[in-house]
């Protein structure tokens, strides 16, 4: 074992952020041509060791060995140099650059053998004079080449993407290398980063979580990647929190719990059980839950909702669906379809263009965020960056919790009460009248209250903090101090809490280890089972299928037609996302039968 | 790969750089003292290179020129008197500062707050007192508000930059000021009509402000009604919808849209309280002078976004460092009547020097240094970890 050359080998790494250890006393390593998958729950430090591998954390301690060297990393470059290449979570391109100009912004000067060549120049003794003097000549047209070359490439030519496109021919990548990347779907994004990676002569890859914003058939085709890698001779850490993939692409698995190294397991010899275990230091049961509920009369209706995205193109287009109380619909698509837009409409936060929302039969259509967070329907979005919107980062967990009911707070002063008496008399009529209006006044007055009872959401915010299992130092603590998972709870804890009617929740579970995943999933189900009507936009097909009750599919902001989750299978689903199975042609498909709307309309 | 490209690598850094939480409020004061004794320590070199008496200087100019002056309680009214502005434009600024709305028009603000009120002054000096100073705040602080507006409503409906517009809008108060300090006529009701010269006039009695005499010591209300809005302010961002309402906007737009807040109305509104602060100075300032003059601000604008930020915008944390700014250009003034040499401009040689080294000293509060092969011993962690169970 010992003669074996490792890849990376990482002994005692410790690393600290001012009281918060990340990760103490790590050992971890990689062997030549392996795929090795980290697995560990959110805030378990596995991003933070691969940061120290990339040079943008430095380690507190513990030694680094790349290839049986002993290195220090003190920056990306020189981590590159090391044939260490990174591919992050959010990646890190330029939005409005083409793919070959990204690709080529980070590319070394190209060397065509340069420096070989002027190590070969090299002088004998004993030379005359004109060998010396035409071999000095020579020395200096190998550096003017040289320096020529470098500067050439700092400058963008033209013939950049015949060049850029060839190089991704060359790895067996399809992308077109004029395409802005603002243009390119996640997958198409990711491809760019790999090439740019692999051009840099990049020996050992690192993927953070590559497959979070993927659809079944892009993470078929990165693994694919993947493995052709790996028989080129390529190392790969792959960081992911999909047991399945874990299984299907990684050779050995190394497990982190809370910053600390617990074990390292061949995969074949393993099962997914035993993993979870051993990531989350007990035993943790793997079934999602679908309880059965009565369901209750459609809550949430839509007729031919109409949106548009912010450059103006329909994001959501002649959609038809209805939410009944007690209810999961599960919302599939791929990525960027129009699962922003829906949920903003819903949440009143984007125009709509055209189309009905009807909440229990009253279109809320036009209505202002706080009209409809009144009403109770609650949205929540987790964006990819999980802070974006619905909190604010940098105020206490407390301050988040009233985010959405600050304004309740009122004064308590009685409303007048009319005594019983005789209706039809004048004077009765005229004091009906006075009560009436002191009344008004006096809600008025009440509401103007300017005070916020932060005394209240203190309580929430500790009892949440309590029932969800937030770590936290304290209430106080500002939200962006928390690790993604408990950032998580912490929105849908307090979205729970305003006791909602309609719950639309898109990615809820984004990024989320297995054990916080679960949390949220019986979160749900115990508002479903009060009754609730959720709307679930999610990513991973599996959870869908054995959470929701019935699917509707998104394709280009159509709908695509809404399937029982029980009738339905993966690959039904995937071609629905892809638009090529279209079911939204059946009779009234998002209609209701029982629909309050038509009731309204003809009785 | 090149062999030497790996041994590039092979050294840590000589210095790096580690984050630290978790610090001591005393050690932190501690911090803060010793840069400033620093910053002091520099000054008195210069000091004594131009040949002042360091002590005597720093003497007078720590005592704000009490120690040894024949008016000791004049000395403190002056000092009171410069340092109310500087409070009340803070806290104004901070206030939008809060909201991350880069409210750089104080001087602006509050010379337009001077200019209205002295108009009234000027206009009914008949005017009952208590009434015509009332008007004459309000309608300083109105004034002055509505003028911060102008830059709040183009940000909400065109997104344009608030630091330039409202950088530029202090340049169109501070001449127009200045056009009415030299431009005689019928109309201008400014100037003194008896001079032949241009110079502003006298307020009438009515029109100044009042005092609490106190034996010897007259004591300014507007001293009063500073604490009061320091007390007002730290109550209206912890206790009140609307102070929540301002940070939630400061902190994500964003959020605050989904939480149904109406963003616009919420940064309108507080822009308008913050330059109705910075006018309502400007209205105290005039009326306790009893005149108008073109050096009516004192530079408080420009001071009180300094001092905002060192008092981490925190209201009470305001209220002693303008005091302690206050210290020093108050101290170098008085200080530099009795050496020819150094003129009051020394002040802000000081304030500069202090700045630097409190920014610094920032600095090491947040990032430990780390010297190579002198890292810290673990040891330390397991002190920590004691003392914290």
């Amino acid at each position: 074992m010992s003669n074996e050359t490792y890849a990376i080998q990482l002994n005692n790494i410790t690393k600290t952020f001012g009281s918060v250890v990340a990760n103490k006393n790590v050992n971890l390593s990689l062997k030549q041509g392996e795929i090795l998958a980290l697995l560990g729950e959110n805030g378990s430090g596995k991003t933070t060791l691969m940061n120290m591998l990339s040079g943008i954390y430095q380690p507190d301690a513990g030694s680094i060995t790349v290839n049986g060297e002993p290195v220090f990393i003190h920056s990306p470059e020189d981590s590159k140099r090391l044939g260490i290449g990174m591919i992050h979570q959010h990646f890190k391109l330029v939005d409005v650059y083409s793919a070959a100009d990204n690709i080529w912004m980070g590319m070394p000067a190209v060397k065509y053998g340069l420096k070989e060549k002027l190590s070969a120049e090299k002088g004998n003794a004993g030379e005359t004079f004109s060998v010396k003097s035409k071999r000095f000549f020579k020395k200096a047209g190998i550096v003017f080449r040289a320096a020529f070359f470098r500067i050439s490439n700092a400058f963008l030519k033209k013939k950049r993407y015949a060049e850029i496109g060839e190089i991704c021919k060359r790895f067996g990548f399809e992308i077109d290398p004029a395409k802005k990347v603002y243009n390119m779907a996640v997958s198409e994004k990711q491809t760019v980063e790999i090439v740019k990676v692999l051009l840099f002569g990049a020996k050992i890859i690192i993927l953070d979580e590559p497959t979070a914003v993927l659809t079944v058939q892009e993470i078929e085709k990165l693994f694919a990647v993947l493995r052709r890698m790996k028989e080129e001779g390529h190392s790969v850490i792959i960081i992911t929190h999909k047991l399945n993939e874990v299984k299907a692409i990684s050779d050995r698995v190394a497990i982190m719990r809370k910053g600390e190294y617990i074990t390292t397991v061949n995969t074949a010899e393993t099962t997914e059980q035993e993993l979870t275990d051993l990531m989350v230091g007990r035993k943790v049961d793997l079934n999602i839950e679908r309880p059965v509920t009565d369901f209750d009369r459609p809550l949430l209706e839509i007729r031919d909702l109409t949106v548009k995205n912010d450059e103006g193109a329909n994001a959501i287009d002649g959609v038809n669906f209805y939410i009944r109380g007690g209810e999961i619909l599960g919302v599939a698509g791929i990525a960027g379809c129009g699962q922003k837009e829906l949920c903003e409409a819903i949440a009143g936060l984007r125009k709509i263009e055209s189309g009905v929302i009807a909440h229990k039969g009253e279109n809320i259509v036009g209505l202002s965020p706080d009209k409809i967070i009144e009403k109770g329907i609650s949205m929540s979005f987790i964006p990819e960056d999980r802070l974006g919107m619905g909190l604010a980062p940098s105020m206490s967990v407390t301050d988040n919790m009233m985010l959405k009911n600050y304004r309740e707070r009122k004064y308590r002063v009685p409303f007048l009460k009319l005594k019983e008496g005789n209706e039809g008399k004048k004077s009765f009529r005229l004091k009906r009248g006075f009560v009436g209006f002191a009344n008004k006044a006096i809600a008025a007055f009440n509401a103007s209250c300017p005070i916020v009872d932060r005394k209240k959401a203190r309580a929430s915010a500790e009892q949440i903090i309590r029932d969800l299992e937030i770590v936290t130092p304290s209430s106080e603590t500002p939200v962006r101090r928390l690790s993604g998972g408990n950032v998580q709870k912490v929105l849908l804890g307090r979205e729970m809490l305003t006791q909602p009617n309609v719950v639309v929740t898109a990615y809820p579970v984004r990024g989320l280890d297995i054990n916080s995943s679960y949390a949220i999933y019986r979160i749900l189900n115990e508002q479903k089972q009060n009754g609730v009507g959720i709307l679930f936009v999610g990513e991973d097909l599996d959870v869908l299928l054995a959470l929701c009750d019935k699917i509707m599919v998104l394709c280009h902001g159509k709908l695509m037609g809404v399937v029982h989750a029980h009738k339905t299978s993966k690959e039904q689903l995937g071609l629905m996302m892809t638009g090529s199975l279209d079911l939204s042609g059946e009779a009234k498909m998002g209609f209701a039968k029982d629909s309050v709307l038509e009731e309204a309309q003809h009785g | 790969m090149a062999k030497s490209d790996i041994t590039a690598a092979k050294k840590a850094p000589f210095v790096r750089f580690v984050k630290r939480e978790g610090m001591k409020k005393r050690t932190v004061a501690l911090y803060y003292i010793c840069a400033v004794a620093a910053a002091l320590l520099i000054g008195a070199v210069i000091l004594a290179c131009i040949g002042v008496n360091v002590f005597d200087y720093f003497g007078k100019m720590l005592t704000v020129g009490i120690a040894g002056s024949a008016l000791p309680l004049r000395q403190i009214e002056n000092y009171l008197n410069s340092f109310v502005p500087l409070v009340i434009t803070t806290i104004g600024l901070s206030l939008a500062f809060k909201m991350k709305f880069w409210n750089i028009g104080g001087e602006g603000q509050f010379i337009v707050g001077a200019i209205v009120s002295s108009a009234i002054a000027f206009g009914c000096p008949d005017l009952p007192a208590w009434f015509l100073l009332l008007l004459m705040f309000f309608g300083g602080g109105i004034c002055a508000g509505l003028y911060g507006l102008i830059t709040a409503i183009f940000k909400v409906k065109f997104g344009t930059s608030e630091t330039l517009l409202t950088l530029m809008l202090n340049y169109v108060a501070l001449y127009f000021l200045a056009f009415l300090g030299n431009t005689q006529g019928e109309w201008n009701i400014f100037l003194n009509p008896e001079s032949v010269r241009p110079i502003f006039g006298k307020f009438g009695e009515n029109a100044v402000m009042p005092v609490i005499p106190l034996g010897g010591f007259s004591l300014n209300i507007t001293v009063i009604v500073a604490i009061l809005i320091v007390v007002l302010v730290w109550l209206y961002y912890g206790k009140t919808k609307h102070g929540y309402e301002l940070l939630v906007v400061g902190d994500s737009p964003n959020t605050a849209r989904y939480a149904g807040m109406n963003v616009g109305k919420i940064i309108l509104r507080t822009v308008f309280f913050s330059a109705f602060l910075v006018g309502l100075a400007g209205a105290f300032r005039v009326s306790s002078m009893g005149t108008l003059s073109e050096s009516v601000t004192n530079d408080v604008g420009w001071t009180g976004v300094v001092v905002a930020w060192l008092a981490k915008l925190n209201p009470f944390g305001i209220l002693l460092v303008s005091a302690l700014i206050n210290v020093l250009q108050i101290g170098s003034q008085a200080a530099a009547t009795s050496y020819m040499q150094i003129d009051a401009n020394f002040a802000d040689l000081l304030q500069g020097i202090i700045l630097f080294i409190v920014l610094a000293c920032d600095f090491f509060i947040r990032f430990r240094v780390i010297i190579r092969g002198r890292e810290e011993k673990p040891k330390n962690e397991g002190k920590a970890e004691k003392e914290e169970g």
